[in-house]
């Protein structure tokens, strides 16, 4: 008990209360896209996954992802329950900070990756099916990454990946997966043939703003401690969401002619996600460029998307997916040890084979999550069905689904 | 890399100012087609 610091861990509790946000943040972010007859479903989403992952990261979800590691892949089942995961800190993870604070910190990332996925399949999925993806997706996608990237012996992590708070973890694995998930379900009832638009985009801004919040957390925190590199990554994270809203803004002003709002809510978005791999690594200089190439890559991403007709009706793929591989290339670019003595340089401070480890660690995170996705969507399909009946998805997945309405006037 | 972050803001900048300024209303289109349909 005499190694824990008070401040890191104060820091710490406070970033997992911050990420906890952040679930309930991109419900909002998602409701406001949606049609007003998916909104409470659409929200519901992310609110039941919070619940879920919870349950599930305390009895299993952490010890697959962190526990004991066995060839690399996969964490032992030592630590189901929580055995052995206590006030005492670990020192492979977090040498300053209760083990049950860094359990909870990784708990909230864990709750928000497959929340992502959900804008994928937005105004068409039955709940049931939803709830039989999440469980499974986060234990055999979710847990197994999370080890190979950040946990003690994982495979990723003894190549030399960096991933300060969750690029490859996080946003490349519910990125691919929302395309995939896109694709298996099929477009939506109605698509270009009749307006879907947003119905609320004051609430997918003020789920940005709640976001980029919480995204302090998320980047910050992930230092494990309350020293220089938290105030690193605080400042990095701030700066690339702040450029690639900025970015994202302008080039759909001089692409449809307009500063569009929900432009830069999304953009500030991509920003987060580009800078969470590096933000433990890269100088503000970067986080403007990761910041612009961001707001760029997304832009492009999502046109190129919907002219290939793909329905991802949110965006997963193009905001995580996509921004997702950028930052995670970003960091083998610009990373140096002048923000971290711990970690290694990236190729424009000599060292090129950096690259290379991160686009390994791109390729097995984006294969992997691609496959087992569709293997986990196709037994889902042939068990309990993924999509509701036309005429449920006509009235709309509130009324179909959860029998509420979420506005009554 | 400092000179980059810098171009890189201008280039922003310059583009805001040579942006054009008029656009396609498509949420106004929608809503009226939305109301008339309504009141029919």
């Amino acid at each position: 008990m005499e190694n824990i610091n008070a401040g890191d861990t104060a820091w710490l509790l406070a970033s997992a209360a911050l990420v906890m946000l952040m679930t309930p943040a991109l419900g909002f972010f998602y409701g406001g896209l949606v049609r007003r007859k998916n909104v409470l479903a659409t929200i519901m989403h992310s609110f039941f996954i919070l619940c879920l992952i919870s349950v599930q990261w305390v009895l299993w979800g952490y010890s697959l992802a962190f526990g004991p590691d066995h060839g690399g892949l996969i964490g032992g089942l030592d630590w189901l329950s929580l055995r052995g995961v206590g006030q005492t800190p670990n020192p492979d993870y977090a040498p300053t900070v209760p083990h049950l604070g860094f359990m909870v910190f990784q708990m909230m990332f864990a709750v928000i990756t497959p929340a992502l996925i959900t804008g994928a399949f937005a105004e068409r999925k039955r709940f049931k099916a939803f709830v039989v993806f999440t469980l499974l997706w986060a234990t055999f996608v979710y847990d197994p990454v999370a080890h190979w990237v950040w946990g003690s012996g994982g495979w990723l992590k003894t190549l030399g990946t960096l991933d300060f708070a969750g690029g490859t973890v996080v946003h490349i694995t519910s990125g691919v997966s929302a395309l995939v998930a896109a694709l298996v379900l099929g477009r939506r009832k109605g698509l270009g043939l009749e307006p879907i638009e947003p119905h609320d985009a004051t609430m997918t801004v003020l789920g940005a703003s709640l976001l980029w919040f919480g995204w302090f957390g998320f980047n910050a925190g992930s230092a494990i401690n309350a020293g220089g590199l938290a105030a690193n990554a605080f400042v990095v994270t701030n700066t690339a969401a702040a450029m690639a809203a900025l970015t994202w803004m302008t080039v759909s002003w001089l692409h449809k002619g307009a500063p569009s709002v929900l432009g830069a809510a999304a953009g500030a978005v991509a920003g987060l996600v580009a800078i969470t791999p590096a933000s433990g690594y890269v100088d503000v200089s970067a986080a403007i460029l990761i910041g612009l190439g961001a707001g760029t890559f997304c832009y492009v991403g999502i046109q190129l998307t919907k002219r290939l007709r793909v329905d991802d009706a949110l965006d997963v793929f193009g905001v995580h997916g996509v921004d997702g591989m950028w930052g995670a290339l970003a960091t083998g670019l610009f990373a140096t040890v002048a923000v971290n003595s711990g970690a290694a340089d990236g190729l424009f401070f000599g060292n090129p084979a950096q690259l290379g480890v991160q686009a390994i660690a791109v390729l097995a995170s984006v294969t992997y999550s691609a496959v087992m996705t569709f293997v986990i969507l196709k037994l889902i399909d042939v068990f309990v069905g993924l999509r509701v009946p036309e005429e449920e998805e006509v009235l709309g997945l509130d009324a179909s689904q959860h029998r509420e309405a979420a506005y009554t006037i | 890399m400092e000179l980059a972050a810098f171009a890189s803001f201008a280039v922003l900048v310059v583009a805001w100012l040579i942006a054009p300024t008029k656009a396609e209303v498509v949420h106004i289109k929608t809503v009226k087609k939305a109301a008339q349909a309504e009141a029919a």
